[in-house]
């Protein structure tokens, strides 16, 4: 199902197109912690709690038991510039129950970069180690460059 | 007590008035001891004396005297009432076991017979269910086939609940009657305690009591985190008062309670396991409601008949669950149902005896549970065991209350031509078995709690005060919505006051403006009724309100 009509063909119109649906859905973390046999998403305004479970079931293959959906309110900001109070869209979650013998862990998607960015900090902190063991060692000479020693 | 200068006039005035504020010196002189006498040493860390606080409020509850000045007490911290987590009767979410479990601390036994208790009854109950087999079968085809029933169900209801299991309730419910009604002429001469036992159609069944070692909702989280030294504390469990409203079809209930089911150390017994549940309601699928905790078992303080014997319960919302819940979350569904029917009814019997959640009982209270919709029949034996399991308390209390209970049973197989057909006697054994199951007088106290004169409002001499708790005390459990609209913080104030200050030259008068929370507002915090000054009593009287008689805890 979709909000968008399918265009009426007139002559010369291209005779197949591809038609995509309007109908989206994003799995998101869900706020708080969650029993293991239910999954958060985030899906467009229209959708309904049969779409949901149609969209997952019917593409997907997840087996659905229920769903119930929440619309929370979108943030409110201070425009920055105009200084006026600007809101953000509201948005639409799904909150989906599998069969309760199921399990589902939300994803680790940046277990590498995590690694990554621990190894650049830790060269950072020893040179900056390093650098304030030069300092201290020179403390009482602050007027001697560096090549000056034994 | 210096007289101001008559004394010398009238010497001896001095010898007659009272000296109010001084006292007589120590008589006895020997204030030292042999050994030091030290004052205990308390530990003045803020958990701590945080903790003597809700110990000191638990003894002062335990103190009071009637059981609705108790029921009182249990409100006094909110005027609008607890935020309750509601757990309705006939509203069972999927995979809602573990949650109920845990709530109402219940361990759960499947069964196929009887707990041996009843064992004694067996025989004699094969004897009368022959007497009354052609009776029960003859009510339940013409309860089914033999009435026109012109079934509509009211406009109210029918938002709540399909035509379907209306129907089934409304059908089970004359079934039910018919066989109560069977059975109990058939008992009343063989055994004494039927005689003297109360029916109730349709009784009020409501409880309320708190559960800890839930994980703080958000709101409680973010107050957390406004603060530096909550930091290490944010996940900390909190107690969550829970409300369970249920209506049977059907109660029995007598002046004595029910022998055990098991004897009462064995409630400590680690096989009991009670799965931890410790995530938030909602997830679930329970919400919560802000109203006054409210315990009735069907009945006003000060009934004779205080003890359950047995409940009937419709199972019409299995019908209006999803059907990709399947069969076998409905099996668990109507365990959960059984659960919160029993554990509900107990604790409120319980209440009534001077116990309440803070205060456990010290005696088992045994109920018999049946839901059924005339052909299918589960049958549940509840023992009570605890019924203290609040924040302080969840992990260190070695009690459980335990259920035995069946899976649904077939009384019959189908009804032709306006008979009953593949009729099952064991069903009507076991339900006859429940009938018989004697209740005892127990040689313990069974109100400790409660004072030795003063056991109920009613007991009470003063009339002002009488009169005043009574009317109290009913119209708080009758949960009515407040005369005056509810506080709010409306949507345009939390934008432009509370997250953005835009509005910071205007005068600051609402409750969030001046740090107040409404909702923390506490029961006697409210103008008495006024006095007018032609009732006030002659000849003159500055007294403007009238007294209240809160209990002071």
């Amino acid at each position: 199902m979709s909000t968008r009509w399918y265009p009426i063909y007139q002559r010369g119109n291209p005779q197949l197109r591809v038609f995509l649906p309007n109908f989206w859905m994003k799995l998101v973390r869900p706020r708080g912690t969650q029993l293991p046999n239910i999954v958060h998403f985030e899906c467009s305004m229209e959708m309904t709690k049969h779409d949901i479970k149609n969209y997952l079931n019917k593409i997907y293959n997840i087996p659905v038991v229920e769903v119930r959906t929440k619309i929370f309110l979108g943030k409110f900001k201070r425009d920055i510039g105009k200084g006026y109070i600007v809101k953000d869209d509201d948005i639409k979650n799904a909150i989906v129950t599998l069969p309760k013998d199921m399990k589902f862990e939300y994803p680790d998607i940046f277990e590498k970069a995590k690694d990554e960015t621990e190894e650049q900090e830790k060269a950072l902190t020893e040179a900056k180690k390093s650098f304030q063991n030069y300092i201290d060692r020179n403390k009482n000479r602050s007027d001697v460059p560096s090549w000056f020693s034994i | 007590m210096y007289l101001n200068r008559v004394h010398r006039t009238f010497p001896k005035l001095k010898k007659v008035v009272t000296r109010l504020h001084s006292q007589v010196a120590i008589i006895e002189e020997n204030e030292y001891t042999e050994t030091p006498q030290y004052p205990p040493i308390l530990d003045m860390s803020l958990e701590a004396k945080k903790l003597r606080e809700r110990e000191a409020l638990h003894k002062k509850i335990q103190d009071i005297n009637t059981v609705e000045e108790k029921q009182i007490a249990l409100n006094m911290p909110r005027y609008y009432g607890w935020k309750c987590i509601m757990l309705h009767e006939d509203k069972v979410p999927y995979n809602a076991l573990p949650l109920v479990q845990y709530y109402t601390r219940s361990h759960f036994v499947s069964i196929d017979k009887l707990p041996e208790v009843y064992n004694e009854t067996g025989a004699s109950a094969e004897t009368i269910s022959q007497e009354i087999k052609s009776q029960v079968e003859e009510a339940i085809a013409i309860e089914n086939d033999g009435i026109d029933r012109n079934f509509t169900p009211s406009l109210e209801s029918s938002s709540l609940k399909s035509e379907a299991s209306l129907k089934e309730d409304a059908i089970s419910k004359c079934i039910i009657r018919q066989i109560n009604r069977i059975i109990f002429n058939n008992l009343t001469d063989k055994v004494p305690h039927i005689l003297s036992s109360q029916v109730d159609y349709d009784a009020r069944h409501e409880a309320f009591w708190f559960i800890g070692g839930v994980k703080p909702p958000a709101s409680i989280r973010n107050f957390r985190k406004q603060f530096k030294w909550l930091h290490d504390k944010i996940e900390e469990p909190v107690d969550r008062p829970v409300q369970y409203i249920g209506t049977p079809m059907l109660t029995i209930r007598n002046r004595s309670p029910l022998k055990p089911l098991i004897p009462y150390s064995e409630a400590e017994n680690p096989a009991f396991k009670v799965p931890i549940f410790h995530h938030l309601p909602r997830s679930v699928g329970y919400y919560d409601h802000h109203r006054h905790g409210t315990n009735i078992p069907g009945f006003w303080p000060g009934d004779y008949d205080e003890f359950g014997l047995m409940s009937y319960h419709g199972r019409g919302h299995i019908l209006d669950r999803k059907e990709s819940f399947g069969p076998e979350d409905n099996l668990e569904a109507l365990h959960c149902q059984a659960l919160k029917a029993s554990f509900g009814w107990l604790l409120s019997q319980a209440n009534y005896q001077g116990f309440t959640t803070f205060n456990d009982i010290t005696y088992p209270l045994v109920t018999q549970t049946i839901i059924t919709n005339g052909q299918y029949w589960s049958l549940y034996a509840y023992q009570l065991n605890t019924i203290v399991m609040h924040n302080d308390k969840f992990d260190s209390n070695p009690k459980h209350n335990i259920c035995f209970g069946t899976n649904p049973l077939k009384l019959y197989d189908c009804i032709e031509n306006g008979n009953v057909k593949g009729f099952n006697e064991e069903v009507l054994k076991m339900l006859i078995q429940f009938y018989l199951n004697a209740p005892e007088d127990r040689e313990h106290e069974m109100k400790p709690y409660l004072g030795k004169e003063e056991q109920v409002v009613a007991d009470i001499e003063d009339d002002n005060r009488r009169c005043w708790l009574e009317s109290r005390y009913k119209h708080l459990v009758a949960n009515r919505p407040k005369h005056l609209l509810i506080p709010e913080t409306y949507l345009w104030e939390d934008i432009y006051k509370i997250k953005f200050k835009t509005r910071f030259f205007e005068a600051k008068r609402r409750p969030f403006e001046l740090g107040i929370n409404p909702f923390r507002r506490r029961l006697d915090e409210h103008l008495p009724p006024y006095i007018p000054k032609v009732l006030r009593p002659y000849p003159r009287s500055k007294k403007k309100f009238e007294t209240t008689y809160y209990p002071k805890v």
